[in-house]
């Protein structure tokens, strides 16, 4: 007898309901976002007619039909997302959304960390980002080529290692970051661990844990799927912006080093933005010169994490000795004892 | 004295209601987002410092994203909030609401 | 005799709806703490009617509160939030037998002890099965404190194995029954929501329906029936006019010391004096009372 809305939600586990979420967000142009653990709904007449998304601590695929929109319909989907945030005690939270709703994510008590042209943006409702940037600063060094290197060392290799002293050799001073998400087959933990072994060797170098500004969930969600080559172009463009605008500037960048990439698609099409973006001139951001570092090889080969990683499953402990610093060596022989690849 | 040892949070982001979340903290710490936070900024902070005090609390973080609320639904909501951080919230002390 | 033509439900979980319902002035605000709020909810929904109840743009209003359940776990902590907070009316949900009733009455009997309240807090008892119906005319009568009872629709067709429909068929042996229990017990009787907000005219046909049973009111789900409910409620040219006219007459036989009153012919007592006493009191209510026919 009566039609009113009706708020629900429910989880990835709902395929029915996913399928009619995907129906709808097609309708407005939005693409079903394939991490999402948590869905919110708004239904009239057994329509959707709005609904959103959770993914970790990310807000995303947030959309009211053009005809229901003026009615605070977001605000409804938004407190129940927050509600799943907050009862999953992820208080800390990003949002992706497209630039001209600006002001209504504002309205939610969130603010904007960086856009890209007209088609997205990424949103925080803290202000960590001021912050990371504040503590940044401190690290700051002077010097002419201030270098930067940006690493997940899936584990840290010897190329990753020729890579990082060839940078030093080049810089005044060399920033390595490494990407914290812990999203990997090696911890984070261990990563760091290994790349401040295998650089101890240089004087001129930082090494900064990563964070959710660089390389993360937050910044660019489909690199840790890229195995699957689905990396949204978007997301890897927002990222770099993110870095030129505002982790760059903190620490006074002026070079990024990264290696060839021969083998992975998506790395090599986040090079080749890399360039575009980075050495762009643009008002209010200095440009950073993107320097290519030739990848060394072995037997041929060039050396990659993926090929440590292959060798690894593979039991060729021997082969392995070759492409990876002694320090790695002995981390992956301790932990090929301790039976963790079997 | 209640000690807050987790989080909580209560309300609605939608007009005339207030989105309230709080942690625990060393001290008493507000920090609030309000379209009207020009005129009545200093009013719901000493709003949220009565209902602090009345319920016994010295330390706590609250967030506040406030949407025009009226003064009693702002109490409403940090009390729920409250409540649901506190282990016993479920069996309130109504005179100190 | 307070009138009680619309009573507003304004769920307790919907904070814009608890902050303005008395603007639009129904005769009774009925904040709800049952179906309309979600498990996730109730303790919210409990605090902020809490509150509200205490505000001053509460004072002036009759406040009604519906609980849960008093065999759910919210039932109590709802009766202790709304009597410490000075509610005028608890409206029971789903009262079936005496016992629902007189549970109730303990439960907020020691609540008001314990606070030491001077308060009679009152009961308004919703029906809303064929049980309850079978019952009404005992749970009519069995507390003094109990100022009426209401039909609840939804539950009660479900219990029925129907469905409701706009003529309302399937409610007419319920309507009867629950109206001929107020009335014998002396009490309220209320009829259930019609929740179609866009059906002007459903509403304006069951409205006058009822009205017509013989109800005192109608719970209503939307602030804008509100004044059509009023409306419908108002009395008429002709019922004004003669009310003054008995009103006009029973004074002037006080005045003269007469024992018995007439009207054309027929005699006028007591019942049909208060009777017109209320129709006057309705019209001032309704609006539709000129000054100069004021007394």
């Amino acid at each position: 007898m009566k039609s009113e809305i009706q708020f629900s939600q429910f989880d990835s586990t709902n395929i029915r309901r996913v399928r009619k979420i995907k129906e709808f967000l097609d309708s407005v142009e939005l693409e079903l976002s394939e991490d999402i653990e948590i869905y919110v709904s708004a239904k009239e007449d057994e329509q959707i007619i709005a609904c959103g998304g959770l993914s970790g601590k990310i807000l995303k695929c947030i959309a009211v039909a053009p005809h229901k929109r003026g009615e605070g319909l977001i605000l409804t989907v938004m407190t129940y997302l927050l509600n799943a945030a907050y009862n999953r005690d992820r208080k800390e939270l990003f949002l992706f959304s497209k630039p001209k709703y600006l002001s209504f994510f504002e309205e939610c008590g969130f603010h904007l960390i960086q856009r890209y042209e007209n088609e997205i943006m990424l949103m925080e409702n803290t202000h960590n980002l001021q912050e990371y940037k504040d503590n940044l600063i401190k690290l700051k060094k002077d010097g002419g080529v201030i270098g930067s290197i940006v690493m997940n060392a899936n584990p840290f290799t010897l190329g990753h290692q020729h890579l990082v002293t060839e940078a030093a050799k080049r810089s005044s001073w060399l920033h390595l970051f490494v990407v914290k998400e812990d999203a990997s087959e090696f911890k984070f933990k261990d990563r760091i661990d290994l790349i401040k072994k295998g650089v101890a060797h240089l004087k001129n170098i930082t090494v900064h844990e990563g964070s959710d500004y660089i390389i993360s969930k937050a910044t660019f969600p489909t690199y840790f799927i890229k195995d699957k080559g689905k990396v949204n172009d978007l997301h890897a463009k927002l990222d770099l912006y993110i870095y030129k605008n505002h982790l760059a500037p903190a620490l006074g960048i002026t070079h990024r080093f990264v290696g060839t990439e021969p083998y992975c698609k998506v790395t090599n099409n986040y090079n080749q933005n890399m360039k575009k973006i980075l050495e762009k001139e643009e008002a209010g951001s200095k440009p950073i010169k993107v320097v290519e570092i030739p990848r060394i090889e072995f037997a041929q080969k060039a050396i990659s994490a993926s090929r440590v990683r292959a060798l690894l499953k593979e039991e060729k402990y021997e082969e392995l000795a070759n492409i990876v610093p002694p320090t790695t060596m002995e981390f992956l022989m301790k932990e090929v004892v301790n039976g963790r690849y079997n | 004295m209640a000690d807050i040892t987790s989080c909580g949070h209560a309300g609605t982001l939608e007009s005339s209601d207030v989105l309230i979340h709080i942690e625990p903290s060393q001290d008493i710490e507000i920090n609030l987002i309000s379209s009207v936070e020009e005129l009545y900024g200093d009013d719901i902070k000493a709003l949220v410092l009565e209902v602090l005090e009345k319920m016994n609390i010295k330390a706590v973080k609250v967030d506040i994203n406030d949407k025009g609320a009226l003064d009693y639904v702002i109490k409403a909501r940090l009390q729920t909030a409250i409540l649901r951080a506190l282990e016993d919230g479920d069996k309130p002390d109504w005179s100190l609401l | 005799m307070r009138l009680r033509r619309s009573m507003l439900f304004v769920p307790g979980s919907n904070t814009s709806m608890v902050c303005n319902a008395f603007v639009y002035k129904p005769d009774t605000v009925m904040f709800d703490l049952e179906d309309s709020v979600a498990i996730s909810e109730k303790d919210s929904a409990r605090l902020m009617v809490f509150h509200a109840l205490q505000h001053f743009t509460y004072a002036d209003v009759e406040t009604a509160v519906r609980v849960n359940p008093l065999e759910s776990p919210y039932g109590l902590l709802d009766l202790e939030a709304v009597i410490r907070a000075g509610v005028d009316i608890v409206r029971l949900p789903k009262t079936d037998t005496v016992d629902d009733v007189l549970d109730m009455q303990n439960a907020i009997e020691k609540i008001e002890k314990e606070i030491g309240s001077k308060k009679e807090t009152k009961l308004l008892a919703a029906i809303e099965s064929a049980l309850g119906v079978v019952n009404a005319v005992d749970i009519a009568r069995c507390s003094k404190r109990l100022m009426g009872i209401a039909l609840g629709a939804e539950d009660f067709v479900r219990d029925l194995r129907t469905q409701r429909t706009k003529e309302g068929l399937e409610l007419s042996a319920a309507r009867s029954h629950i109206l001929l229990a107020a009335r014998a017990a002396k009490i309220n009787a209320f009829d259930s929501v019609f929740s179609d907000v866009k059906d002007k005219e459903g509403f304006i046909r069951e409205v006058t329906y009822i009205k017509g049973l013989g109800f005192d009111g109608k719970s209503l789900v939307n602030p804008n029936q509100i004044s059509t409910l009023h409306s419908i409620y108002a009395p008429t040219k002709q019922e004004i006019e003669w009310a003054l006219e008995v009103i006009e007459a029973s004074e002037h036989a006080k005045k003269h010391g007469l024992g018995v009153i007439s009207i054309d012919g027929k005699m006028v007592d007591a019942p049909i004096i208060a009777r017109a006493k209320s129709v006057i009191e309705l019209a001032k209510a309704s609006g539709v009372m000129g000054d100069d026919e004021d007394e």
